[in-house]
């Protein structure tokens, strides 16, 4: 017999977890979908779940010298609504499904979906942002790069819980492309992020992210060191050479919404034009 | 720009449908109707062996072709398409059976414990055996041996979806009034329903009638559908006598009914040594799928179209339909010709380049006139204002300036222009020969005037225009004409709601019977009036030849369309669109704009958006996630212009319009698209991933 | 599990599983027709509801989630002077065709202006990007929310 809980709070929520194994369910845009049967059929949930609706203690966001936490049951409405989200993460949001869709999702859901077309991993990779895990046993940090490990695979211990997600102040130069099959409502193909900042004529930071075109988002930190530090003409002149470290980084695959040579192709574009754009 | 509708009317199913009073089939109760599910073929091409059927639990039942009464057969056009796969099965997704009962999710549950046994056979996917051969010619067409060169191309066209909003949808009860098994469905032709259920049960017309719902969409994809799951139902409810309810998810509606055929098209133009067109042949090779259904008569309107709005003094037209272990090819808006002027739209501006000559001028040269002779060598009788439709669609597109401006290299946008027509109504003399429309109208003691068609209104508002059409010709108030949804056990039948027919045949013979009682009309007395169509008598029509006059008249028209293209992405956005039409007189502007407008939003979605992948027989895109329709941020704004040319023979001047609106949208746009990137296309629908490679070699 | 939310501008109180979807909610335990199924997995819109006054794809709710929220459906947005409005201005302009879209779209329209009561072709067009119409080509619904604007000014 399937048990439903509706906690009031995330200690509620912790103590429910810490003694059943539950399916989260914050707006519930992914898993009606997946759990869906047929019309007028109860969705088919193999397991307990847990609401996390009734928490209206995580409807946040906030600011700290940290960043900025959005609490996990906050919509994304909200969030595109907050002038205290970063610009980038607005622009991401903003292109996810439709308006109603992001009245009842959040990101946490996003994160915890782990789909590898999750299009708000994508900036949050390169801000290097973290979750807050809750249980009963306490608390940890996990950056949402090292959450997610494979294609809706987590390290989430089925004891806890997204509490929230810190989102790190990152003052940088963006270009985000979200390359999907129409204009609203569309799925990634393919999409990206990139990031520097400039001083003088330095490359002091360079970051680079693609969604959909691996099982996880890929960004790689190694990569980008190499060409930190780089004047700003050196760095355009290894334009190709950059181009090549990350198609050799990227594994896209064919499927009924792309090919992966056009998922290649256009990760490279997207990458090749950034670069391009760069002043 | 704010248009203001000055010849409208307010649309009869407007308050009801907005305010979500409109019962649509699944929104109709009836006290414990009982699930349908269909159990469907897993194989494209294989013998059925043995159907292991589970255990049925009290009040479920499997019902398959051993429970029909008379014969397997959905009768369509052509009787090849069983209403259950008994011994074989053609196409993945065909219908084995049908599990019924009280509980859908028991009844699904049980769907999983079937076990099939086939025996596989050797599926064929490409278009390679031709199960309909058509070919015909018009002048001479020996000349082409002496020509001193051919210049050919080859084009194609992809699956469509129709992707009307309400998915398949029946409900089948025997009426306790008058003990008839009544069927309302989400439907088009009522008739057609109703025969298929008297051929399968070996029943007479009178114990069945058919009721029409609202519908929400068709748009061609419930013109046969529909007679199959009408068919499936009548076997159940006559096995078990309960109320059956079968609503199909989106992801069964996607994978398993019919859609627009996949089409190439081959074109040689045979010129001399001095570059003067000698003549045209043209090939047009459509993907019928598994079950002939209507794929000749799509074929038909796809030849008969093929030379678009030009005249050409030698042709040979050659078609065929193709049997494929596929989801059967069926009807959908333009029926054919919208993938045949697609070809040659593109040709002849192709050719014209192959050429060296201004493409407008060389197009100019071939336009249709009036009294010109057609492609099946009957007459172009109608006044032609092509001139004028162009003059009007270039001017308010700015297209001359744009067009130059955007011939500059790297320019990466682009403008095209196509024009099109649209013949109106059955083919040939189908509408004297098949169909034979008769309409009933009737004044009761109190001059309250009721009538009857089979016309169904899924949304393009003809209920609201044959009623006006009736209301105006007999002068009276409009609270004093019903005019209610099609009953079959009440209406004759005024044919199906297909073809651009609508308005046309069935306006004019409602215009004709409201006429016909008004010269009789005596105050206080019932009278009534028993019209049937007469055609005109200039249609004569030799259907195995493909000679004569194909249709009584032809609706015309010019889109212009605007892209812009992004060659990081390989992405189109469509900017903007302009359009002029000749739909005769438009009895109501603001319906014939709203038809014009929705049928170009399908053309543009089929231009570039929605692409249907048959793998190995089996869609790849299956539900409204993967099947992707423009949204309302993939769509521009559109501005459409009529020009008014009363018609003759139409009721009130009209003609068709449903159709016609869908026919030039997608060669305007891959036109503009050429502009765009600077090379010739040949094939829709023009994804990014196809785009890519067609840029490819300039990287 | 009991759930309580306003419907309609009422209170209700189910009892009811909490994963069944507010669609089927409304649509079979309750008889509100008026809210459609067209793709079951929030693609289409058609099962467009306001909660709170904002749209929710009903297909994907778990009933669960309006628990002590206030739920508006056309069979309750019709009974509101905005409906007027609103409905008219579809009349005018063509905005319904075959009318499976049409509940949602009026819904959305309504949320849209309540919000923004003078938005511009491009906020129109982004608000209605959740409701796919088949049959309009969209421009005589961006035409009928443009007119409600005019005539609408307290929305």
């Amino acid at each position: 017999m399937i048990k439903y809980f509706v906690p009031k709070s995330l200690k509620e929520a912790t103590e429910i977890l810490s003694q059943n194994d539950c399916y989260i369910l914050a707006g519930g845009t992914d898993l009606m979908v997946q759990k869906h049967r047929s019309a007028s059929l109860l969705p088919t949930f193999e397991k307990d779940v847990l609401f996390t609706n009734e928490i209206k203690e995580l409807d946040y966001i906030k600011v700290d010298k940290e960043g900025v936490h959005v609490g996990s049951v906050t919509k994304y409405e909200k969030m595109l609504k907050s002038a205290q989200i970063p610009d980038i993460f607005r622009k991401t949001i903003e292109q996810i499904a439709s308006p109603g869709i992001r009245n009842m999702a959040t990101m946490a859901g996003n994160i915890g979906n782990a789909s590898p077309a999750g299009d708000t991993l994508v900036p949050l990779n390169v801000f290097d942002a973290y979750l807050v895990l809750s249980s009963t046993r306490g608390e940890r940090k996990v950056l949402v790069s090292d959450y997610i490990i494979g294609v809706r695979k987590t390290i989430r211990e089925k004891d806890e819980i997204i509490k929230e997600i810190v989102i790190p102040n990152l003052d940088l130069e963006f270009d985000y492309e979200k390359v999907g099959s129409r204009k609203a409502e569309s799925i990634s193909k393919v999409s990206f992020l990139g990031a520097y900042k400039l001083e003088g004529n330095i490359i002091k930071d360079f970051r680079v992210a693609f969604g959909s075109v691996s099982i996880k988002v890929v960004r790689d930190k190694e990569v980008e060191k190499k060409y930190i530090g780089l004047t700003k003409e050196e760095f355009i002149n290894r334009k190709e050479e950059i181009v090549s470290d990350y198609s050799k980084l990227i594994s896209p695959i064919t499927d009924h919404r792309s090919t992966k040579e056009y998922r290649q192709k256009v990760a490279c574009n997207l990458l090749s034009r950034f670069i391009d754009n760069i002043k | 720009m704010i248009p203001k509708y000055l010849t409208s009317v307010k649309k009869v199913d407007n308050e009801e449908k907005m305010a979500g009073l409109a019962l649509f089939t699944d929104d109709i109760q009836v006290e414990g109707a009982y699930f349908a599910v269909t159990l469907r073929s897993e194989k494209a091409h294989a013998k059925i062996l043995d159907i292991k059927v589970p255990t049925l639990p009290k009040d479920y039942y499997f019902i398959s072709a051993k429970d029909i009464p008379g014969e397997n057969v959905c009768n369509i056009i052509v009787d090849d398409w069983p209403v259950f796969a008994d011994k074989e099965t053609n196409y993945i997704g065909e219908s084995i059976g049908l599990v019924v009962g009280p509980d859908k999710e028991k009844c699904l549950d049980l769907l999983n414990e079937f076990e099939v046994t086939y025996e596989e056979l050797e599926p064929v996917f490409e278009m390679k055996d031709s199960y309909v051969h058509k070919e015909f010619t018009k002048g001479n067409v020996d000349l082409f041996k002496s020509s001193a060169k051919v210049f050919s191309e080859s084009f194609e066209t992809g699956y469509q979806e129709q992707a009307y909003l309400e998915p398949q949808g029946m409900l089948v009860y025997f009426d306790k009034d008058d003990g008839r098994l009544t069927v309302k469905a989400s439907m088009q032709c009522p008739f057609y329903i109703h025969k298929a259920i008297m051929r399968v049960l070996n029943w007479p017309e009178e114990k069945i009638k058919v009721i029409q719902p609202a519908v929400g969409g068709a748009f061609g994809g419930k013109e046969h559908y529909p007679s199959l799951m009408g068919a499936q139902l009548a076997t159940a409810i006559n096995k078990i006598h309960h109320p059956i309810k079968m609503i199909f998810d989106r992801k069964e509606d996607v994978p398993f009914t019919t859609k627009r055929h996949p089409s190439k098209t081959d074109i040689s133009a045979y010129l001399d040594d001095k570059n003067n067109l000698i003549g045209l042949k043209i090939h047009v090779n459509i993907d019928g799928g598994a079950y002939i259904g209507c794929s000749m008569v799509v074929l038909s309107r796809a030849l008969i179209a093929a030379t678009n709005t030009y005249t050409f003094e030698n042709v040979e037209i050659i078609g065929d339909a193709y049997h494929t272990n596929k989801v059967p090819s069926a009807a959908f808006r333009g029926f054919g010709s919208p993938q045949s002027i697609f070809a040659m739209e593109l040709f002849i501006n192709h050719l014209a380049d192959y050429l060296g000559v201004d493409r407008f001028v060389f197009k100019n040269k071939y336009h249709v006139k009036t009294g010109d002779v057609t492609s099946t060598s009957g007459i172009f009788r109608d006044e032609i204002v092509l001139d004028k439709i162009i003059e009007k669609a270039k001017k308010m597109s700015d297209f001359d300036r744009k067009f130059k401006e955007y011939s500059k290299p790297n320019s990466n946008r682009g403008i095209g222009i196509s024009t099109f027509l649209h013949g109106c109504g059955f083919t040939g003399s189908g509408e004297s020969t098949i169909i034979n429309a008769q309409l009933k109208i009737k004044k009761d003691k109190n001059d309250i005037v009721t009538f009857y068609t089979s016309q169904v209104d899924f949304g393009q508002g003809n209920r609201t225009t044959l009623k006006r059409i009736v209301v105006d010709t007999l002068g009276i108030p409009e609270d004093h004409v019903i005019y209610d949804a099609p009953d079959t056990s009440k209406t004759l039948s005024t044919g199906p709601t297909a073809a651009s027919r609508t308005i046309i045949i069935v306006g004019g013979l409602a215009a004709k019977a409201a006429q016909h009682l008004k010269d009789i009309w005596v105050s206080g007395k019932e009278q009534e009036i028993v019209e049937p169509y007469v055609g005109p008598s200039y249609i004569k029509w030799d259907e195995d030849k493909m000679q004569g006059d194909a249709y009584p008249g032809y609706a015309w028209g010019a889109n212009v369309v605007e892209v812009s293209f992004d060659p990081v992405t390989y992405q189109v956005k469509v900017e903007h669109t302009w359009s002029v039409y000749d739909v005769g007189h438009a009895i109501d502007e603001r319906i014939v704009i709203g038809q014009a407008d929705g049928g170009l939003a399908q053309a543009l979605g089929w231009s570039y958006l929605e692409k249907e992948e048959a793998v190995d027989g089996r869609f790849m895109q299956k539900k409204f996630s993967d099947y992707i329709v423009p949204t309302s941020m993939d769509l521009p704004e559109m501005e459409t212009a009529l020009i008014d040319n009363p018609f003759k023979y139409g009721a009130f001047g009209a003609k068709g319009a449903g159709e016609l609106t869908f026919v030039g949208g997608a060669p305007a746009f891959a036109l503009a698209f050429e502009q765009a990137i600077k090379k010739p296309v040949h094939k829709i629908p023009l994804t990014p991933e196809l785009i890519m490679e067609l840029v490819k070699d300039e990287d | 599990m009991k759930i309580n939310f306003v419907l309609n501008h009422k209170p209700i109180e189910l009892d009811v599983n909490p994963t069944r979807r507010l669609l089927d909610v409304l649509r079979e335990d309750l008889h509100l027709t008026g809210t459609k199924e067209g793709c079951g997995e929030g693609e289409c819109g058609a099962c467009t509801v306001l909660v709170d006054d904002k749209p929710y794809n009903s297909c994907l709710t778990p009933v669960l989630n309006v628990q002590d929220k206030e739920v508006l459906t056309i069979e309750g947005f019709r009974e509101m002077k905005e409906y007027r409005i609103i409905a008219d201005a579809f009349a005018d302009m063509g905005g319904s065709q075959c009318g499976f879209c049409t509940p949602g779209m009026i819904l959305v329209s309504y949320a849209l202006l309540k919000n923004n009561p003078h938005p511009t072709d491009e906020e129109i067009r982004f608000a209605l990007s959740g409701n796919i119409c088949r049959c309009t080509g969209y421009q005589a619904i961006v035409n009928a929310v443009k007119v409600a604007s005019e005539k609408g000014v307290k929305l």
